[in-house]
Parts: structure tokens; C-alpha cells; sequence
């Protein structure tokens, strides 16, 4: 292999990485110079080139469509008429609403577009990518459908799996029309977490009509803050409503316990010897008195402390009432987020 | 050895007294009640034909010092006990000095010494021993009325008895009663001591007691 031959290959090689590494705006805008220089060849060349050129990342629209505009613009000042019909069919199934700058392009180019844009039948759908609302309070999703020329379609949601949600439009569109989804099903329930499809799809399907469009749309309740519940009345703050029944036994059991000691005093300190009944009226004496204090000291209810509870249990139901209502309303204003994703044609699955 | 009695007590009084807050106050107990004496030691049984059994009413009194948890007493019983029969009649006398303290509120602890005679026309049996006294007060109802059960033993105990004196030991329970806005305190109290002769079968004397007292001041 001689030196001249490694030489060309490594330059074939290096110039096509050179290539490519140019990116699409930049071969745009190379295209757009020649155009504007007349040099038409090489401006529908790189043109082209800029059309295919990151097709995997996917082009922007906005790009897309001024590529194209030029490339038919060019097309058709070659000569290239079916070029150039092709290029702005391609443009009006991109964007139903993109209109080529009359400041820019010649009569015969916009007319031309016009001409394709009556013949292409395209419809498409433009949602902005979040959306927070809150339904029946405020706010709306709101989608553009974009016809190119009239048609009649239904503008339906669904969920992912296809069942029905709720439909949104169905008639004509001339232009555009704006449609709202107030975030509820057909049955006035609130959306469920979940992704939707928000479909386009003409009426009467014709082989030369327009092509359904979707748009996935990811919604996702996002409930507000609400106001924890009073803490639950115990004691304290409550004030004891009766008197404890521990005293009361212990009186009792003071009084039998000391009694029944009295009695026994003899046996445990004066073994064998016969005691008198005296022992016996003192026990009977004490153990009595025990019985009265059990009496006097028995649970009684603490009347003041019954009307303090009172007013603390009015006092903690209406703060209970309030925070109920509270969470309700708030709860009623729950906020739903709906992030769109980028529009496809239904029934091709992800774009 | 009353000398050294005397000593001693003043020197458990005294440290009480000192650390002690506050003035002290005064308190009086005046008692009236019934004694049974059983007695079978051998001056008491008189006669020799088993035991004796004594019986009658007796008055005592007591007055204390008390210095907030602490207090010393002196203590006096007198009464004329007779048998069924009226053929033995004696005449009882108790003496007592005390040093008290009360740790905590239910709980009183005493020490001193404690005299019991029994005096006839022709001889006294003399009794002299150190007791230590433990008082446990139940109240029943707060401030009016309060149970108690006291129990004692004798430390040390002397009898002009030919076996000499033996353990001694007793114990006394009653109730308090507090009347509401009365300056005296009414007591109901049972009690029971028993002495022994050392002496195998000179037997022992068992006195039981039963007395209603009125009390004055913070006892």
C-alpha cells in the first residue's frame, strides 16, 4: 500500500466524520446561503442532507418545516415541481398550520404551497407540555387542533388502554380550534392517576384523509396540604368528672385491717392467756369506722369539673368542625398536573 | 441505773429538740378506761390457788412536748382493781418517759422508760423496763379519722419477783377521730401487755386495757 493511498483513505474517513459532525441547523443554514445565492444544486443538496441529518434524535419541527419550505422553494426553482409538491406535502402533514413568509418566498412559491396545502388534508394537535388546574375552581387543559384545509374530526380522551374517558370535540375544523378539559370524566368524577390519550381522529376515515393524531398525557392528582385533626381529648386537659374509688378502699381496708389487728393483739402478743371481750367492741369500733370512711370517700361526681369538661369537649367539637370543613374545601381543590408528551399518529405507538 | 436511764434519754431528746424547727407546742391526753390484769406470778397469785384475775377502772393522763417531728412525754396511770369478789384488791400505778420521733407521717418511733406497780396494803411488785415503741397510723378519712396499731417490746425489764423479769412485750390498736372544728381529739383504744417471770412456772402477767381519752393540742 503506498503512502498516497493511506493518505486518501485517511482523508475520506476524517472528511466524512468532518460531515457529519456538522449538524442540522448548520447545513440549514448552508442550504439557506446557497438558496439565497442562487446556487440551487448545492442548496437542495444540503438541504436534504439537513433533513436527514439527526433523523434518529429527531429533527426540530420548527426546522423541519423551514428545511422543507426551502428545499421546495429550491425544487421548484430547479424545475423539480413534483420535488417541490412533495416537499410542501411533507410540510402540511408536519404542521397543518405552517405557513411559508410571503416576505421571503415568491408569489409562485406560496402559491404553490397553498395549491398542496388545499390537496393535503393533515390535521394535527398542539398542547402545551404541563398544565396544572384546578378542576371546577380554575384553569383548563387546553389543545389546538390544526386543520389544513376543513375537516371533520372528534377530539376524544382515553385511557391508555384504549377506554374511553371522555370526548371532548366533535365538528369541524377550518383552521384551528381550541378544545378544554376541565380535568373530570364523562361522569363528572375527577380524573385518576394515570395516562391518557388524547386523540384526534376524523370522522369519516377516507384512504387520502387525514391521519388520526394522539398525544399521550401523563395526569397525576396532586391533593393539598390539609390541617391535622385535633389531638384527642384526654386527662388532662379533662378535669376527672368523679372522685377516685382508691381512697374509698383504702379507708375500708385501713379501718378492717387495724380492727382485725385489735382482735388479734392477744393471740400474737399474749399466747395461751384468756383474753377479755374488750378486744372485740374496740375491733367492732374500728372496723365500723372503716366502713364510714368507705361511705364518706366513695367515687362522687365533681360537678365543677363536669361543667369545665363540658365546655373543653364544645370547645374541641368545634375546632374538630372547622378543621373538618377546611379539609374539605381544600380537598376540593385538589390540583391536577397533566404532562403531555410529543404527538404521534395513533396507531403507530410511540413516535 | 435510773441515772443512767435519765442520761440516755436526755441524750436522745436532746439532738431531737436541736434539729428541730420551729417553737414547740403542747399536748394532753387525758384517759379514762377499764383494766383486766391476769396475773399468776407467784406475789400476784396471792393465796396460790391459780391465777388471779384483777379488774377496774383506771384514769390516766399523759402530756408531751413536741418539737415539730419530735417530741418527749411523761406519762401517768392510776386505778384501783379488784376481783370478782372483792378479796384481792390492788391498786395499779404506771409511770412512763418517752422520747418520740415520727420519721414520716405515718409512722411514730419511741423509746423510754416505763414503770408499772402493783401496790397492796402489805407489798408493791414493781416493774421497770425500757421500752421501744413503733406506731403505724392508717388514716380512714383524711384530717377526722385515722386507725392506728402500736406495738412495743421491753429492751431491758426489772421485777422485784424472786424469778425475776422475763420478756415483755406489748401492743395497742384504736381509731382517732378528729370532731370537725373542736380543739380536742377524741381516741378509742384497746391494748394489751404481757410480762413473764423468768422463773420456770412462776407464770406471767397479762394486762389488757380499754380506754377512751380526749386529746388537747397537736399530738
Amino acid at each position: 500500500m503506498t503512502r498516497a493511498t493511506v493518505c486518501l483513505a485517511l482523508s475520506l474517513l476524517l472528511g466524512g466524520r468532518v460531515l457529519r459532525a456538522q449538524s442540522a441547523s448548520e447545513l440549514l443554514g448552508q442550504g439557506v446561503r446557497h438558496y439565497q445565492a442562487l446556487e440551487y444544486d448545492a442548496a437542495a443538496a444540503l438541504l436534504e442532507q439537513s433533513l436527514g441529518r439527526d433523523s434518529a434524535a429527531g429533527v426540530a419541527d420548527s426546522l423541519r418545516a423551514r428545511a422543507l419550505s426551502y428545499l421546495a422553494a429550491t425544487e421548484l426553482f430547479r424545475g423539480q415541481r413534483d420535488s417541490a409538491v412533495a416537499a410542501f406535502r411533507q410540510l402540511v402533514l408536519l404542521n397543518p398550520h405552517y405557513r411559508p413568509d410571503e416576505l421571503i418566498f415568491p408569489p409562485q412559491v406560496t402559491n404553490l404551497f397553498q395549491e398542496v396545502r388545499r390537496a393535503t388534508r393533515a390535521i394535527a394537535v398542539a398542547v402545551p407540555p404541563v398544565t396544572e388546574l384546578r378542576p371546577r375552581l380554575e384553569g383548563f387543559f387546553t389543545a389546538r387542533v390544526l386543520a389544513s384545509s376543513l375537516a371533520d374530526v372528534a377530539v376524544t380522551l382515553a385511557q391508555e388502554d384504549g377506554t374511553p374517558v371522555r370526548e371532548l370535540y366533535k365538528g369541524t375544523v377550518a383552521d384551528s380550534v381550541v378544545v378544554t378539559w376541565d380535568g373530570r370524566t364523562a361522569a363528572g368524577a375527577l380524573a385518576d392517576n394515570g395516562r391518557y390519550l388524547l386523540r384526534v381522529t376524523p370522522r369519516s376515515p377516507t384512504p387520502d384523509g387525514p391521519r388520526a393524531r394522539q398525544v399521550l398525557l401523563e395526569v397525576k392528582q396532586e391533593p393539598p396540604d390539609t390541617l391535622p385533626w385535633p389531638p384527642d381529648l384526654t386527662t388532662p386537659p379533662l378535669l376527672p368528672e368523679r372522685t377516685s374509688g382508691a381512697p374509698a378502699f383504702r379507708s375500708l381496708a385501713a379501718g378492717l385491717v387495724v380492727g382485725a389487728a385489735a382482735v388479734a393483739l392477744p393471740s400474737l402478743l399474749a399466747q395461751g392467756k384468756d383474753a377479755t371481750g374488750a378486744r372485740f367492741a374496740v375491733g367492732a369500733a374500728v372496723g365500723i369506722s372503716g366502713f364510714v370512711g368507705f361511705f364518706a370517700r366513695k367515687p362522687r361526681p365533681l360537678e365543677a369539673n363536669v361543667r369545665a369538661n363540658a365546655s373543653l369537649r364544645e370547645t374541641w367539637k368545634k375546632k374538630l368542625e372547622a378543621v373538618r370543613t377546611e379539609n374539605a374545601t381544600r380537598l376540593r381543590s385538589i390540583r391536577l398536573v397533566v404532562r403531555a408528551g410529543p404527538e404521534t399518529i395513533a396507531g403507530r405507538g410511540s413516535p | 441505773m435510773r441515772t443512767v436511764a435519765l442520761i440516755g434519754l436526755v441524750a436522745l431528746a436532746a439532738p431531737a429538740v436541736a434539729r428541730s424547727q420551729g417553737r414547740p407546742t403542747l399536748a394532753f391526753r387525758g384517759d379514762a378506761g377499764f383494766v383486766w390484769v391476769r396475773s399468776d406470778s407467784a406475789p400476784a397469785g396471792v393465796g396460790g390457788a391459780g391465777p388471779v384475775r384483777i379488774r377496774g377502772p383506771v384514769l390516766g393522763g399523759e402530756g408531751r412536748l413536741v418539737f415539730s417531728q419530735f417530741a418527749v412525754g411523761v406519762g401517768l396511770l392510776s386505778g384501783t382493781l379488784q376481783n370478782a369478789g372483792q378479796t384481792v384488791k390492788r391498786d395499779l400505778i404506771e409511770g412512763r418517759l418517752l422520747v418520740a420521733a415520727r420519721p414520716v407521717p405515718w409512722l411514730e418511733m419511741s423509746v423510754g422508760p416505763f414503770v408499772r406497780a402493783y401496790v397492796t396494803d402489805s407489798s408493791t411488785e414493781r416493774w421497770v423496763f425500757w421500752q421501744a415503741r413503733a406506731r403505724v397510723d392508717a388514716p380512714i378519712v383524711t384530717a377526722s379519722l385515722t386507725s392506728y396499731v402500736e406495738l412495743w417490746r421491753a429492751l431491758s425489764s426489772q421485777v422485784n419477783l424472786v424469778g425475776g423479769a422475763g420478756r415483755v412485750q406489748g401492743g395497742e390498736a384504736g381509731v382517732v377521730y378528729r370532731p370537725p372544728q373542736r380543739p380536742y381529739v377524741l381516741r378509742l383504744t384497746y391494748r394489751v401487755d404481757d410480762a413473764v417471770v423468768r422463773a420456770v412456772g412462776s407464770g406471767s402477767e397479762t394486762l389488757e386495757a380499754i380506754s377512751l381519752a380526749v386529746i388537747v393540742g397537736g399530738w
